[in-house]
């Protein structure tokens, strides 16, 4: 999924909202919401977080939007504002990385059966918490790159770091996550 | 193609995107490379295991939620742009309204506050003792503006009623904090010029300066409960959180935390509520911050500043 609509229209949004129209910042949110949803979620694990997140995106694109210089793409905006939202939060809370099974929506499986449906949310859990094992510059970089689609230079603009940083990162991230599921289905094989 | 060269194509996740020669390159090494082929291999199989975790759903409700906080962030912004903290508060569009009453406010000590000079007649100075018995039968207040503290700590409310008049008073001086009280809750004035009002109750009256009159937080706490102007009432509720709790700014906050449309408001409520609960804990506030801590509907950032004042408070 393409989250990197023309850039020239979402100048054009910021600079609506920032005039005060309120139509402005609902197409924002429109164009937007789901995917820094996501974002923040995959960060979090936590649906209320990752909601409040968003929301303080959105509301400070409203108080900052005159600060907006449109140096950066305004997706890359956005993100690097969650970002640092989600690293707040993740300060702020230290809670234990475990996930909460409410924050893996079960999607609906009409038709499967229910061992069939437990193991699919077994792997599912699995997948979400091998990536809260990662560290937390690992995981932003990860998430942006493979639930995003971002290319690696803007991945370095959300973050202010290197595109040699943001490869080493991801890299890392890879062959943790590699040899955690390698892992994980050893032993789900050896519990059969 | 070198083993180096193929393992960073693979983890930019592009090899699928790249053009048809390379693709070959890479699958030509794989071919006889069984270190990169496993790589690969685990590669293609991490990338798609991290496919299996379901992306969270917006859900109309926290579209709408989201809507109706955006909604009132646009209208706060533009009671920011109205009223600037000092710098333009003589524009020329308030000096034109001369049908409109126009409140004008100014801080800075070094600026000289005038009236709009048009029409302006001889101007008289007083103490604030000899403030008209009956300020509500006055007449209409035009072109309120204030005067920052001088040497003796008197600020000063200057206004036209028949001619230009100018009261002088230090802010515990009671006519001056009559008049203040006043100035908050008369009706028809514009959010603007009741923003000015409660700024200047900020800057005059609270913990460090002088204790806010019956009067003033009964101004303050009226305006939290009924202003249309979610921006005016959080000015209110800012204002009332400067001052020492008392029964009454309590049952404000908590009344303004069960109703107030605005999280801001409301955010501001247990702002206030918890830093007040850390000294003296009131089971009304622990039990209030209890529920919004736990309210699915609230919020999010009410709902974690209620908890996170719950954690702050010994019970
Ligand atoms: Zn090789």
């Amino acid at each position: 999924m393409k989250e990197k609509p023309a850039g020239a229209d979402d100048r054009a949004l910021i600079e609506r909202i920032r005039l005060g129209d309120q139509d402005g910042a609902g197409e924002l949110f429109e164009r937007y919401a789901p995917a820094l949803l996501r974002f923040a979620d995959r960060l979090l694990s936590d649906r209320m977080l990752a909601e409040e997140v968003t929301q303080e995106v959105f509301v400070k694109v409203i108080t900052r939007a005159h600060q907006y210089d449109g140096r950066a793409e305004v997706s890359s905006w956005l993100f690097a504002i969650a970002a640092n939202a989600c690293r707040d939060r993740r300060r702020r809370d230290r809670r234990a990385n475990v996930v909460p099974l409410e924050a893996v929506p079960e999607p609906t499986s009409r038709g499967e059966g229910i061992e069939a449906r437990l193991l699919s949310h077994e792997r599912r859990a699995a997948v979400r918490e091998a990536l809260n094992a990662l560290s937390e510059e690992q995981r932003e970089a990860l998430v942006l790159a493979r639930y995003h689609g971002l290319p690696y230079s803007e991945i370095a603009g959300v973050l202010g770091i290197s595109v040699g940083a943001v490869k080493t990162r991801i890299f890392r991230a890879v062959e943790t996550l590699k040899a955690r599921f390698h892992e994980g289905e050893t032993s789900w094989n050896a519990a059969n | 193609m070198e083993c180096r060269e193929l393992t960073a194509l693979a983890l930019d996740g592009k090899l699928a995107d790249s053009p048809g020669p390379i693709r070959e390159k890479v699958a030509a090494h794989a071919e006889r490379c069984s270190a990169c082929r496993a790589q690969l291999l685990a590669l293609e199989d991490t990338w798609g295991r991290l496919g299996e975790d379901p992306d969270l759903p917006l859900t109309p409700e926290f579209r709408r939620r989201t809507m109706a906080l955006l909604e009132d962030e646009m209208l706060r912004a533009r009671i920011r742009e109205f009223v600037p903290p000092s710098r333009r508060w003589m524009r020329p569009l308030l000096e034109a309204a001369a049908v409109v009453v126009a409140l004008v406010a100014g801080f800075a000590a070094a600026r000289q506050i005038g009236p709009p000079a048009s029409g302006r007649t001889a101007s008289k100075t007083a103490s604030a003792a000899s403030l008209p018995e009956n300020l509500e039968k006055a007449g209409a207040l035009a072109n309120v503006s204030y005067r920052p503290a001088d040497p003796q700590g008197r600020i000063g409310v200057t206004f036209d009623v028949t001619s230009r008049e100018t009261f002088l008073g230090r802010p515990d001086d009671p006519q001056m904090a009559r008049l203040v009280a006043f100035l908050v809750s008369r009706g028809a004035q514009t959010a603007g010029e009741k923003s000015r009002a409660i700024d200047l109750v900020s800057a005059h009256y609270g913990l460090k300066e002088s204790p806010a009159s019956p009067d003033i937080v009964l101004a303050l706490t009226n305006t939290l409960k009924k202003d249309q102007n979610p921006g005016v009432r959080k000015k209110a509720a800012d204002a009332l959180a400067g001052f020492r709790m008392t029964p009454e700014i309590r049952a404000a906050f908590l009344d303004a935390l069960r109703t107030d449309r605005h999280p801001g408001v409301r955010l501001v409520a247990v702002e206030a509520l918890a830093a007040a609960a850390k000294d003296s804990p009131d089971q009304k506030t622990i039990e209030s911050l209890r529920e919004k801590a736990f309210d699915p509907a609230e919020n999010g950032f009410v709902r974690a500043k209620a908890a996170s004042a719950l954690k702050g408070i010994e019970f």
